[in-house]
């Protein structure tokens, strides 16, 4: 007779996943291998690069704006979380941005969320009553296209989206085919005898990011493509956790859809949204400004702080989003940014306070 | 054994081998069959054993089915195999809770199939999700609440071909929100040969994307973990070195292996080639290895 026993997590072992991950960063390497120099290795890595290499002091709480502000010649700014929540504005933002620029201070928006385009982003700016205009929006569904662009991806070759339609605009735009998208989300399979599922060969590359259309169908579809097309590339847009689709609660983010196809592959995807630098080397290059005159502000620490000290640029947090004090000052969090305050209006009130 | 799973099945090691066990542990999925196709020669290679008075049970990852269910597969192949020979990864996370007395009066919420359900259901669990909430989709208004069930005390997650966003947002919300509640994963397998035409993502890929967002890792039932062996070794009372594992699996079934202590036979009739056995990044070796159990029960004739 079996009696009742508590059985602790440590008595069941997880299955390795080390062992084939290795074979397949090495043919990664060969694809990346025309350009690997030090920043675009950081793109196949997602560990905790820049904050391990020093230790960092505690945050300062931002006393001094100005002092930051002249400082630095342009600012990043993440959106959710710092910009608005959901579709409300957060307090003090336009009064703010428009503060910047009348300070000839250079304004750019990146995001991890996938779902829009630029150009969608755009509209959601207008809507909300600020000046914003497309070339200074940075999705992580733009990044996966120009992505594409910087390693040549031939355009006789097709890319397979696990995700929304902001990523496939982008693709669109940057004159990649591709196949999957929402549509996808309608197709259903039957684990039949006799069934086979077939993948276009043609598929060069899978990109994935936040979807909520996704199921078995994509997952398979990816997988196959992954598996079985020669040196398909496997790109994630982002790996957030969680998201604030809207300003009520947390959703699963589109770290979830990534490491579903980690799953099935067990091989590690190529990231291009925060904290990879590929989005913070893009920029600086097209607008010809140098790492250490950038701040990058936002609300997330593994994504967005650990992207600004990965690029070596200024960092603040704001406690407008998913980061409160408690957890930035919590022995178990290792990421300290530059700064930290509790909105971006605060820009105003302690410059009011330093006249 | 220096170059133990570098060597394929001779006559004398299988015949040896067969002597030192009294009990076959054989995976399904890949060595017995493909999908609903019983792989060629398994139920002679079954009868040879049972002649030679070797016992056996079967040990899957594969939770879609509850034990009587896969008894009903057996059985229509044309194998009579009983309810109680048979151990599903569906079965050990039912077994978990029960273990450790997981109360009655919480719900489990299942991102998985029918089998999960079932067996949680035979040890006297409510459990919600499943299949149906494979219809369910989210509508992202500004206004929308998700809504989850606080007495939901565990998530189950197995292999899911209903798998969507819906399931994995519930099973978000009940693991990161209700205090204390336990993320079981029933077996973390990357694919599986669910079909006998191609492999198809396993569990490890719902599972996953569960972990990826409550950022936890689960307690997993199914092998690698020995959680299974218990109940074998109370069914058998023989010593582990007496029974043998045999599948198609290196990370699932001979890690199994490898953890229990007992012996392990690869076959390649499954997820695993030869070259991919031969890699020098493999790290998992198991005893030795044979094309498939037909193959296995020849040799020990030869």
């Amino acid at each position: 007779m079996l009696t009742s026993r508590v059985i602790s997590p440590s008595f069941l072992p997880l299955p390795p996943t080390a062992s084939t991950s290795s074979s397949s960063f090495s043919s990664l390497r060969t694809i990346l291998s025309p350009f690997l120099a030090k920043t675009q290795l950081s793109y196949t890595r997602t560990s905790r690069m820049a904050s391990s290499l020093t230790a960092r002091a505690a945050a300062n709480k931002l006393e001094n704006a100005d002092e930051l502000i002249d400082s630095v010649e342009t600012f990043i700014f993440d959106c959710d979380g710092v910009i608005w929540k959901g579709d409300k504005l957060i307090e003090g933002v336009p009064e703010t941005l428009d503060m910047l620029r009348s300070k000839g201070k250079r304004l750019v928006f990146v995001t991890n969320n996938s779902t829009k385009s630029r150009k969608q982003y755009g509209k959601k700016f207008e809507t909300l009553g600020l000046s914003v205009n497309e070339e200074e929006i940075f999705a992580s569904s733009f990044a996966a296209a120009a992505y594409l662009q910087s390693i040549d991806f031939p355009k006789d070759k097709k890319v397979y989206v696990i995700g929304e339609d902001g990523i496939l605009k982008e693709l669109e735009l940057a004159g990649f085919q591709y196949l999957g998208g929402p549509t996808d989300g309608d197709k259903k399979i039957e684990l039949k005898p006799g069934f086979l599922m077939e993948h276009d060969h043609n598929v060069g590359a899978v990109v994935v990011g936040f979807d909520r259309y996704f199921n078995y169908y994509k997952v398979q579809y990816g997988t196959l493509c992954i598996r079985e097309n020669p040196g398909c590339l496997f790109i994630a847009t982002n790996r957030d956790a969680v998201t604030h689709l809207t300003d009520a609660q947390e959703w699963a983010g589109g770290g979830s859809m990534v490491g579903a196809i980690r799953g099935s592959t067990q091989k590690e995807p190529l990231v291009v949204g925060k904290p990879s630098t590929f989005m913070m080397d893009y920029l600086s290059n097209k607008f010809g400004i140098s790492k250490s005159q950038i701040c990058m502000v936002g609300d997330r620490l593994d994504t967005d702080i650990l992207f600004g000290q990965n690029g070596g640029c200024k960092t603040l947090l704001v406690l407008s989003g998913v980061t409160s004090l408690e957890t930035l000052q919590s022995p178990d969090n290792s990421i300290q940014p530059d700064f930290y305050t509790s909105k971006i209006a605060d820009f105003l009130s302690l410059k009011a306070a330093t006249v | 054994m220096a170059n133990g799973g570098r060597e394929a099945l001779t006559p004398q090691a299988a015949r040896s081998l067969v002597d030192s066990v009294d009990v076959f542990i054989f995976d399904c999925d890949g060595v017995i069959w493909k999908g609903d196709k019983l792989i060629e020669g398994v139920s002679e290679a079954l009868h040879t054993l049972r002649s030679l008075g070797k016992k056996f049970v079967f040990l899957t990852n594969n939770s879609r089915k509850s034990r009587k269910q896969y008894a009903k597969k057996f059985s229509k192949l044309g194998m009579e195999i009983n309810e109680d020979e048979i151990f599903t990864s569906s079965f050990a996370a039912a077994m978990y809770l029960k273990l450790n007395n997981f109360p009655t009066d919480k719900k489990v919420y299942v991102v998985g199939e029918e089998g999960i359900k079932e067996e949680l259901n035979l040890v006297g669990y409510e459990s919600i999700g499943g299949p149906e909430d494979g219809k369910k989709s989210i509508q992202l208004e500004s206004s929308f609440f998700f809504d989850h069930d606080k007495s939901v005390g565990a998530v189950v997650v197995g292999l899911d071909q209903h798998f969507n966003y819906y399931k994995l947002q519930y099973a978000n919300l009940c693991i990161r929100e209700n205090p204390g509640c336990l993320f079981i994963a029933t077996n973390r397998d990357s694919t599986g040969n669910l079909t006998s035409l191609q492999e198809w993502p396993g569990a490890g890929c719902m599972v996953s994307a569960v972990s990826c967002s409550v950022q936890k890792e689960p307690v997993v039932v199914g092998k690698p973990s020995t959680f299974l062996m218990d109940f074998l070794l109370e069914r058998f009372r023989i010593d582990v070195s007496r029974m043998c594992m045999v599948g198609d699996r290196l990370d699932t079934d001979i890690l199994f292996g490898h953890n229990a202590g007992c012996k392990t036979l690869l076959v390649l009739s499954g997820v695993t080639t030869l070259p991919a056995l031969l890699d020098p990044s493999n790290s998992i070796h198991p005893d030795s290895y044979a094309n498939d159990m037909s193959h296995f029960v020849q040799l020990l004739s030869q």
